[in-house]
């Protein structure tokens, strides 16, 4: 097992220190799947001019401070607000990738998150949020007594069941998301020191009211409410919670698929390098030197195929991480590195098995690049895998990228272990055939 | 005791060619230096390659430290360490990481490993290029490294296949002292060459092979005396073409046992240089060559090959 082990790490080095294989392992890769990604998709975004449905259905007007904030002289070149009315409509644009977010104000917003208001709205007439000390002076005692009533009587807003702004987001616009995010919170920050401001100013005014005014005081008193009811409010958060939700099934987006379908095309041409290595070290002379220590061809051939592997793995492990500094998405991060692992062993069976079959460490390189192309662009690898012919599908599942692509698609939209499972078989079946295949081979040509 | 014991051993390649190896037959004792010396393409790697278990004899049989190299090839491989002809060294790890892999794979570890590495660093004049990558070494150095690996673990047989081919004079010689060395510490050396010097520097018994067949085995004296009191005549022409036409002429006289050329140098194996020289003058005159240098030798190996085979070793 210790032999086994060095043959592996020292098959590693060898592929880490080859600078040519560094660049064929993880530069190519990463700069190709950048490049696709920022062609094809809108995934990256810009920062000026993000597209936003706004749905506004507030019956009050607390929501204009929302508008005030998306609509200011900061975040006016950055924000490209369209109002909306039809919601279906609306959701399947951000399901569509065409815009970065749907932002949705519920009809009771500001019944909910600031109930005084309304009642004063519907009682009165009155804009609470516009209320200052000289227009309460120019109103009637009746409506000071009423807005007294109110500020007594009416409901406090319910912390426990806060009204939701639903923020209904593209994945692919994550920055553009948080950007929206960032500006919603910001506008029911104001809205909450609006809304507290208003309900203390109130409260002193109608208790000042109260206090001055006998016949006033009297007449209140005589009313349905207590005067003594008039207290200086508790500060409170506004009852606002944002939720950000995203569409229940991904849509095709080109920077999720180039960088999984990319680096497994890649990762194909380092296994199939790799693979060539066992011809390489005959031609070396490092294989005859091999096979003379008390060490069993057999392990000798596992050991090197197990540092193909682990090479291989290192590397997808390497454009995982950086694939999704750039908003890439690959799946649930539980089940990525299972399905490289599944992979990357089915990707090294190819590589054993055109090191089998081929005669030199060239002609093993040449048949391995060509093996590659070919699978990759039967099985969709550089265009979406759903535009081929069902045949050319169903032809391209003799290679490790189809089934890496149809596995990445099921992760990258939302589904679970048991969705992949049955394509971890297959794929495993294949691996099985290609490394039976190379066994066979190398039987014949280590004979 | 014999360390190393082949018999009748036949390699041949395809089913019809000829026998890279051909019913060769010899001992090797323990503590002893032996060396196989015959040109190249005789069959000296192919028999090495048979008896450290890397190629399977069409026939006979190979026996290290008593045990059979087909039967029981892993008791074989620990008993052996081999030295290639073709460097076998990974150039892009280091001289100490080279060293190591090679170790774990004979099975050595821990602080075994880590003195035999820095011993054989130390033995090798390698110490200060422990970390540089092999690519970044001299033939002479790489050689050097690709002799150490073969001697890790210290095996009691130590197979060095022409371990002097292409390098500078100066890591030959630093090659050569350290192989008489070893031996003198006790390894069995079996030695593989085509330089005779070296053969008749370093052997206690030398087997002679051409063609695959073992054509002479014994000590130098032994050797030599199968030529018996002739003398050899090395004739060094001014011209480069000619020579084969001034052994050819030579090759029916009396004085003239045996004649071979190559590179403007004309090899006679005679029975008196006295008697022989004249004749050998007048002949390359009448052939239009002049002769630039005349050298006698006492017989040496080269005698015994040209004696055995018609041809010189080089040929």
């Amino acid at each position: 097992m210790k032999k086994l082990w060095t043959l592996a790490l020292k098959e590693v080095r060898l592929a880490f220190r080859d600078v040519g294989m560094l660049v064929t392992m993880l530069v190519t890769p990463l700069v190709l799947t950048l490049a696709i990604g920022a062609a094809f998709s809108g995934g990256g975004g810009t920062l000026s001019d993000v597209p936003v449905l706004w749905l506004n259905r507030d019956r009050g007007t607390l929501s204009q401070t929302l508008v005030d904030v998306f609509d200011s002289e900061e975040v006016r070149d950055l924000i490209a607000l369209e109002p909306v009315s039809d919601e279906a409509a609306a959701r399947a644009r951000v399901e569509r990738d065409e815009v970065a977010v749907l932002v949705i104000i519920p009809e009771d917003f500001s019944d909910r998150a600031f109930p005084q208001a309304a009642q004063a709205q519907q009682a009165l007439g009155l804009d609470l949020t516009a209320m200052d000390e000289a227009r309460f002076e120019a109103l009637t005692d009746v409506q000071k007594m009423e807005l007294g009533r109110i500020f007594a009587q009416a409901p406090t807003s319910d912390a426990a069941s806060p009204v939701t702004i639903e923020l209904y987001a593209s994945p692919d616009w994550r920055l553009s998301t948080a950007i929206v995010k960032s500006l919603v919170t910001q506008g029911i920050e104001i809205m909450n020191l609006q809304t507290q401001g208003v309900r203390v100013i109130m409260t002193r005014l109608v208790a000042a009211q109260i206090a001055s005014g006998a016949d006033m005081g009297a007449r209140l008193s005589a009313g349905a409410f207590d005067a003594a009811t008039v207290e200086e409010p508790q500060t409170s958060d506004l009852p606002v919670r944002l939720q950000i939700v995203a569409p229940g099934g991904r849509g095709f987006n080109w920077l999720d698929y180039s960088a999984t379908s990319l680096s497994i095309v890649f990762l194909m041409f380092a296994v199939t390098a790799g693979g060539r290595t066992l011809l390489a070290e005959r031609e070396w002379g490092t294989l005859p030197r091999l096979l003379i220590t008390p060490t069993s061809p057999l392990s000798v051939l596992v050991g090197k195929m197990a540092g193909v592997v682990l090479t291989g793995l290192l590397q997808v492990l390497v454009l995982w991480g950086a694939t999704s500094l750039v908003g890439a998405h690959w799946g649930p991060p539980l089940l990525v590195p299972l399905a490289l692992l599944v992979l990357v062993t089915c990707a090294s069976g190819v590589g054993a098995f055109v090191s089998a079959w081929a005669q030199t460490a060239g002609q093993a390189s040449a048949i391995g690049s060509a093996v590659t192309l070919i699978g990759s662009a039967l099985s969709g690898s550089f265009f979406p895998r759903a535009n081929l012919p069902t045949w050319v599908q169903q032809l391209s599942l003799i290679t490790p990228q189809a089934w890496g692509i149809e596995i990445f698609s099921k992760l990258q939209s939302g589904h679970g272990l048991a969705d992949v499972l049955p394509l971890f078989g297959g794929t495993l079946l294949l691996t099985a055939c290609y490394y039976s295949l190379a066994v066979v081979g190398f039987r014949r040509q280590f004979r | 005791m014999a360390l190393v014991e082949v018999q009748n051993l036949v390699k041949r390649y395809t089913p019809t060619g000829p026998n890279a190896v051909d019913d060769v037959s010899f001992e090797i004792h323990a503590g002893e230096m032996f060396s196989l010396l015959g040109p190249n393409g005789a069959g000296k790697t192919t028999t090495i390659s048979m008896i450290s278990t890397l190629l399977a004899p069409t026939s006979g049989k190979v026996l290290v430290d008593g045990f059979d190299v087909q039967a029981d090839p892993m008791a074989v491989r620990e008993r052996i360490g081999v030295a290639p002809q073709d460097l076998a060294l990974y150039y892009d790890l280091t001289a100490e990481e080279n060293l190591r892999f090679w170790g774990e794979m004979r099975g050595l570890g821990g602080a075994e490993l880590k003195r035999e590495i820095a011993e054989k660093l130390a033995l090798m004049d390698l110490t200060d290029r422990a970390k540089a990558r092999v690519k970044t070494f001299s033939g002479g150095m790489k050689r050097r490294l690709n002799l150490a690996i073969g001697l890790l673990g210290n095996p009691p047989l130590v197979m060095l296949d022409e371990p002097t081919v292409a390098i500078d004079p100066q890591s030959r010689r630093y090659i050569l002292d350290y192989v008489k060395q070893m031996n003198v510490n006790g390894t069995t050396v079996l030695y593989t060459t085509h330089y005779m010097e070296e053969a008749q520097e370093l052997s206690h018994r030398i087997g002679i092979i051409d063609h695959g067949k073992l054509i002479a085995l014994g000590t130098l004296e032994e050797l030599t005396q199968q030529v018996g009191e002739h003398e050899t005549l090395v004739l060094k022409l001014h011209q480069e073409e000619g020579g084969a036409a001034l052994a050819e002429a030579l090759r029916g006289s009396e004085e003239v046992l045996q004649a071979s050329a190559s590179d403007g140098e004309v090899t006679l194996n005679v029975r008196s240089a006295q008697a022989a020289l004249p004749l050998a003058l007048s002949q390359a005159a009448g052939l239009g060559l002049s002769i630039r240098t005349v050298d006698i030798r006492e017989p040496n190996l080269e005698t015994v090959f040209l004696h055995l085979t018609g041809r010189a070793l080089r040929d």
